[in-house]
């Protein structure tokens, strides 16, 4: 298949290598020039979205928050500009579900399907191609593009229609968010009543609280190691389409508020980059207390 | 073994069922009369706890909070006048970390050994004897008391001090409560608009998101079934020694905080008896929505 992939950063650099290697012609563009580890693989680089479009039959974007899909699209040269009846335009960014309808009904009126196809799972994710894919769209289009998806991710749910997908990614990240700040408050808790949370953990990973978060990011938590990982920045972004979503559809989300709040004070203290699971410090600051483990504190004395 | 039982609600009774099972001599006292089908199995009625912790060699307490356990050990024909140097008290029950340290260190000064010992896994894991159990005290008396608790559970580990174990109880209903309420916003955020919380659940089970709250509780939400499981009341129990426990250590659980206030409301609404999943309906109340599904409307009609 002809596709076309735009925003070739860490995340569309290595989905886009995945694409070639199942054996697509890819046309590329970023607002640099292509990487040479995918231009050695044969994909062509492109001078602009609209270049892109007018090539390929399936155009993904891969780009950082709504603006910048809609300059993608909709953008002098953009992708709309290029595109002709019968074409899919497939947005794999996280961005707003509000925004997502009205872009998806502007790419219908030109005769073209829209996919939301926002994924989790990271930059091993991406390399690995076991993303999770949340689909929004027509159930046609869905199965035209699903061998793509497959090349990239392993869990792909068609979610149900054009917004779909990243209501399900926000509902996804508010999950996140939420249980990341409750493992923190509960080793925390743990450890300021003088209890080991390295051994609280272990003891809690069989019940109904574990979870691949209390697994993951509460050891990054004992073993204080927040390089990212997913960083806070990115975090803070999603739960700003959580928010301000619950503000439009009159929804109130109290402990999204206060998780979003908990990152906005590790931004303060110079934490944007650093992994989501730092989250942790803020409310250690709360509690002028670190989460110290004894294991960890005996053997580096 | 010879072993005094305190305590023979839904769970003590089918734990000290497992007990007699196991092939041990069981000393029982309740408030009520003991129940026939323990007495069948060749279970001693005791007329108080002091006659029972006179014949058992290990005393185990599974009542409901702090003040029971401190009746039961301390009050008239308490525990406390039957114990003789050498006996192990173990309290099984769900109560103060901070209470529990001065508990032990009372029962030490008579001689006798202290486990506290509480359980998650609910009525259900009582019955079929696979209960997490999370343990406080010294190394050996654990080791002693290690094969009785192999009768009642599965995921036993010894997570410290006295104390300790208690400790780990409260940072495992902190886990589950914020869970819980992290699964309401996201499913109630993805109903509100527009999305089938159905398929969102099944979208995310994959992922990075994913976990038996969302799996168990998340089903419960959107199948609108809230008949207890585990009830608010008991929760509110362990949020309570949750936020003591905070106030008292000098820290702050923010989102703890406001899950206690959310199952208030419920409590508020004639909700103590729901199943804590249905903390659910206190964030629809204030989003003026309940989660629909629907795939699960389709089935129904």
């Amino acid at each position: 298949m002809n596709a076309g992939f735009i925003g070739l950063g860490i995340m569309g650099r290595a989905m886009s290598a995945r694409l070639i290697d199942g054996g697509h012609e890819l046309y590329v563009h970023s607002h640099k020039p292509a990487p040479k580890e995918l231009t050695d693989k044969g994909a062509r680089d492109c001078r602009s979205g609209r270049e892109v479009a007018s090539q390929a039959e399936v155009i993904i974007t891969m780009v950082p928050d709504t603006p910048d899909v809609e300059e993608v699209l909709f953008g002098e040269n953009g992708v709309a500009s290029g595109l002709s009846p019968g074409k899919i335009f497939v947005d794999m960014s996280s961005i707003s579900p509000i925004a997502t309808k009205d872009f998806a009904r502007r790419i219908n009126r030109l005769g073209c399907e829209y996919l939301d196809a926002p994924v989790s799972g990271g930059d091993v994710g991406a390399r690995e191609g076991t993303l999770t894919i949340m689909v929004g769209g027509g159930e046609k289009a869905f199965a035209r593009v699903k061998p793509l998806f497959e090349l990239m991710g392993k869990n792909v749910t068609l979610v149900g229609a054009n917004g779909d997908g990243q209501t399900a990614k926000v509902a996804n990240q508010i999950i996140v968010a939420l249980t990341i700040e409750a493992v923190g408050e509960a080793l925390l808790f743990a450890s300021k009543a003088g209890a080991d949370p390295a051994k609280v953990r272990q003891a809690l990973m069989g019940g109904f609280a574990s979870s691949r978060i209390l697994e993951w990011h509460g050891e990054r938590m004992i073993k204080r190691n927040f390089e990212p990982g997913g960083r806070i920045a990115l975090h803070q972004k999603d739960l700003n389409n959580a928010l301000t979503g619950a503000r439009a559809l009159n929804l109130s989300l109290p402990n999204t508020a206060t998780c979003q709040e908990l990152f906005n004070a590790c931004a303060a203290h110079g934490g944007s980059a650093w992994d989501h699971s730092a989250m942790v410090r803020a409310l250690e600051d709360l509690a002028n207390y670190e989460i110290g483990s004894r294991e960890r504190r005996q053997s580096t004395a | 073994m010879k072993i005094a039982f305190i305590g023979l609600g839904i769970m003590g009774r089918p734990m000290a069922g497992h007990l007699l099972d196991g092939g041990h001599e069981l000393y029982l006292h309740d408030l009520k009369p003991v129940p026939q089908n323990l007495v069948e199995k060749g279970g001693q009625a005791c007329r108080s706890n002091k006659e029972a912790a006179a014949q058992g060699e290990v005393i185990i307490t599974m009542v409901p909070d702090t003040p029971d356990v401190e009746a039961a050990i301390f009050g008239p024909d308490g525990v406390a006048q039957g114990l003789a140097p050498g006996k192990t008290v173990v309290d099984m029950s769900s109560i103060s970390p901070i209470a529990t340290k001065d508990f032990a260190r009372r029962i030490n000064q008579l001689g006798c050994e202290y486990l506290d010992a509480p359980v998650s896994g609910g009525e259900v894991g009582a019955k079929q004897a696979t209960l997490t159990i999370m343990v406080g005290g010294s190394e050996k008396t654990f080791a002693r008391i290690k094969p009785l608790f192999e009768l009642m559970g599965k995921n036993i580990t010894l997570v410290g001090a006295n104390g300790d174990g208690q400790t780990a109880k409260v940072a495992n209903q902190i886990i589950v409560a914020l869970t819980i309420e992290a699964v309401g916003e996201a499913l109630l955020f993805a109903s509100k608009a527009g999305a089938d919380p159905a398929m969102v659940r099944k979208a995310l089970m994959g992922g990075f998101a994913s976990s038996r709250i969302l799996e168990v509780h998340g089903e419960r939400m959107i199948n609108r079934t809230f008949d207890p499981g585990f009830r608010i009341e008991l929760h509110q129990k362990d949020l309570n020694l949750a936020l003591s426990g905070a106030r008292a250590l000098k820290m702050s659980l923010p989102n703890t905080a406001t899950c206690q206030e959310l199952f208030n409301a419920c409590a508020a609404h004639g909700g103590a008896g729901w199943d804590h999943s249905a903390m659910v309906r206190a964030l629809e109340d204030l989003a003026n929505h309940e989660i629909t599904s629907k795939e699960r409307q389709k089935g129904a009609a």
